[in-house]
């Protein structure tokens, strides 16, 4: 707790005194940028969502070595080297994507596949025999829901605070990833306090992120 | 900045196994801490055998140099000394900082190579006075890098290259200003370009009413940059120009000389300075005020500034300009690196068109500008 407490300190503090002036830079300079993050990291969710239901859901007919194993591998690709090897990888094929927020949203997607297939899903898949598109999204993943649930918010938390992807793959103009901002401010400028403003906003979409999903969990606690 | 500064802590503290240990600490990319282990550590000791270096790289750009200071600074702060950093190379936006707080030593009129330290750039650095202070250990320049089979006649002034632009969207690249100092220094020369206030903004004093000036300049910036691919750094610049999404790129010098040399780029691409021209941008050989080897700090870096060495090691091994006085470094250098170093961007180009940084008043109010008008 000690660093985040010197950090949100930090945050409300310009030559010693008092201020909100750093929150005034992030309001007037990186607005744009919050949404864009927001956008991207909840594109990069859905994206990761969409294609790790269905290919759990067939995952629910037999247990398939070789596909678990490509789910989990990108989870121990460090996230440098999937931002180098996506920028790669399609700048050939579509140069204007590697740069653009849906190549940063689709290596993110990438990277978290693991992460939404957990074994949970694919245990309470296997025990359900074959089946259909159907038995995944009214059997399945109602079953799964709290633990999707659990994905999601960490999916999104981390891919809120992605730093090496955005770095690796997104261009040096136009909207930016919130953490790319963090280290423009310091490196660039050493201004830590507006570093900071912003760190302070990145744990509250996070939070917020947080507070949505226990919302959700203590009703239903409370009715059981 | 705190990873690296704790690593900076690790790595200096390793016990000392010699008479005198030399803590140099790098704020610059592998290849120039290679230098300083095998090249100019070993050069230096053959000299001054009872020396032991310590070299120490911290990491590349900016934040490099920022985690130097951010280790002097904690040290002043503790009211420790001696400080265990002994020679440190830093960009110059920090140097500068660093003068201004009083953190580094005045040894530059210590050194036996005194008179060979000279220009501009040494007198004063983002409106600091650091004369005295710093030693460049190189000189780095920013250019437009073009590919000759696309461009026939490269640009020989700004106008040109906008004018290219507008006639050939897309096809022109540099890094913004969050993508390292390259992009910086290209938007500092659009800006001397489009205001003509060169000598206000790099000399002061500040005046806030050059602020419309400068706001319009960064306006038909945001326009140049609709036809422009903005690109993630200095190496995606260079890497685009040699894939051909790009033919003409605005990028450092030694990293293109660097890349050709390693075979990693396309030889024809060369480099060329366009009127009034884009910033050199050294880095420099500091030595913190509380240095624990100060005589030993100032005998390395003057070992250095030897036009000998500086002749061997910087300018024929790595295609960097000299550091130090290059009349007295170049005519050391042999034909064949003369015209490496020298293609497309002569030496005379260079005299007229290497262009100083603004102060640091009119830095920050022109990358303020480009945040709230280019975004």
């Amino acid at each position: 707790m000690w660093p985040l407490a010197v950090s949100i300190a930090a945050s409300f503090t310009r030559a010693g005194a008092f201020t909100l002036a750093n929150y005034g830079t992030v309001w007037r300079l990186y607005l744009r940028d919050v949404g864009y993050t927001l956008g991207v990291a909840a594109a990069g969710s859905a994206l990761t969502f969409a294609i790790a239901i269905p290919v759990c859901g067939w995952l629910r007919a037999r247990a398939f070595g070789p596909v678990e194993f490509l789910l989990k591998v990108p989870l121990f690709v460090p996230f440098v080297v999937v931002g180098h090897a996506l920028r790669v990888f399609l700048s050939p094929w579509a140069p204007g994507l590697a740069g653009s927020w849906t190549g940063i949203a689709l290596a993110l997607a990438w990277k978290h596949l693991g992460l939404a297939a957990d074994e949970s899903q694919l245990e309470a898949a296997r025990n359900f025999g074959a089946g259909t598109a159907r038995l995944t999204r009214d059997v399945l993943v109602p079953m799964a829901g709290p633990s999707l649930a659990v994905s999601a918010v960490l999916i999104f938390s981390s891919m809120l605070a992605s730093f090496s992807i955005p770095l690796m793959m997104g261009r040096g103009g136009g909207a930016q990833m919130l953490m790319i901002d963090v280290y423009y401010r310091f490196g660039q400028h050493g201004d830590f306090e507006t570093a900071a403003a912003l760190g302070v906003v990145g744990y509250l979409m996070a939070m917020g992120a947080a507070l949505v999903y226990l919302r959700r969990l203590t009703p239903r606690r409370g009715g059981s | 900045m705190l990873m690296r500064a704790l690593v900076l802590l690790l790595a200096l503290a390793v016990p000392a196994s010699a008479a005198t240990r030399l803590n140099v600490a790098i704020g610059a990319d592998v290849n120039v801490v290679e230098v300083h282990k095998t090249v100019l550590g070993p050069g230096f000791k053959a000299q001054v055998p009872d020396v032991e270096l310590n070299v120490v790289g911290t990491g590349t750009g900016e934040p490099a140099s920022r985690a130097i200071y951010t280790k002097i600074k904690a040290q002043a702060d503790a009211g420790r000394a001696p400080w265990d950093i002994d020679v440190a190379l830093v960009s110059m936006a920090v140097a500068s900082q660093m003068v201004k707080e009083g953190l580094l030593l005045r040894y530059v009129p210590q050194m036996k190579n005194a008179a060979l330290v000279k220009g501009a750039e040494v007198k004063e650095a983002f409106g600091v006075n650091v004369d005295g202070y710093v030693v460049p250990m190189f000189q780095n320049q920013i250019a437009i890098a073009y590919n000759p089979a696309k461009v026939p006649a490269p640009p020989k002034t700004f106008d040109d290259l906008a004018k290219w632009v507008a006639a050939n969207p897309g096809k022109f690249g540099y890094n913004g200003i969050k993508g390292g100092v390259s992009g910086v220094g290209f938007t500092m020369g659009w800006v001397y370009w489009k205001t003509g206030l060169y000598k206000q903004l790099t000399q002061g004093p500040f005046d806030r009413s050059r602020e419309g000036a400068i706001r319009e300049a960064i306006t038909a910036l945001r326009d140049f940059n609709k036809n422009v691919l903005v690109t993630n750094g200095n190496a995606g610049t260079l890497d685009a120009l040699n894939r051909g999404e790009i033919a003409m790129g605005a990028v450092w010098i030694d990293q293109l000389v660097a890349w050709k040399n390693e075979g990693r780029m396309d030889p024809s691409i060369t480099p060329v300075l366009p009127a009034p021209g884009l910033p050199i941008y050294p880095l420099y050989l500091v030595v913190p005020r509380e240095a624990a080897s100060r005589e030993a700090a100032v005998r390395y870096v003057d070992y250095i500034a030897t036009p000998e060495v500086q002749a061997k090691a910087i300018v024929e091994r790595f295609g960097w300009y000299p550091g130090v006085d290059a009349d007295r470094v170049l005519p050391l250098i042999s034909a064949k690196s003369r015209e490496l170093l020298f293609k497309g961007v002569s030496a005379d180009d260079l005299a007229r068109y290497s262009r100083q940084m603004p102060i640091k008043e009119y830095h920050d109010l022109i990358t303020l500008a480009y945040e709230e008008i280019v975004r």
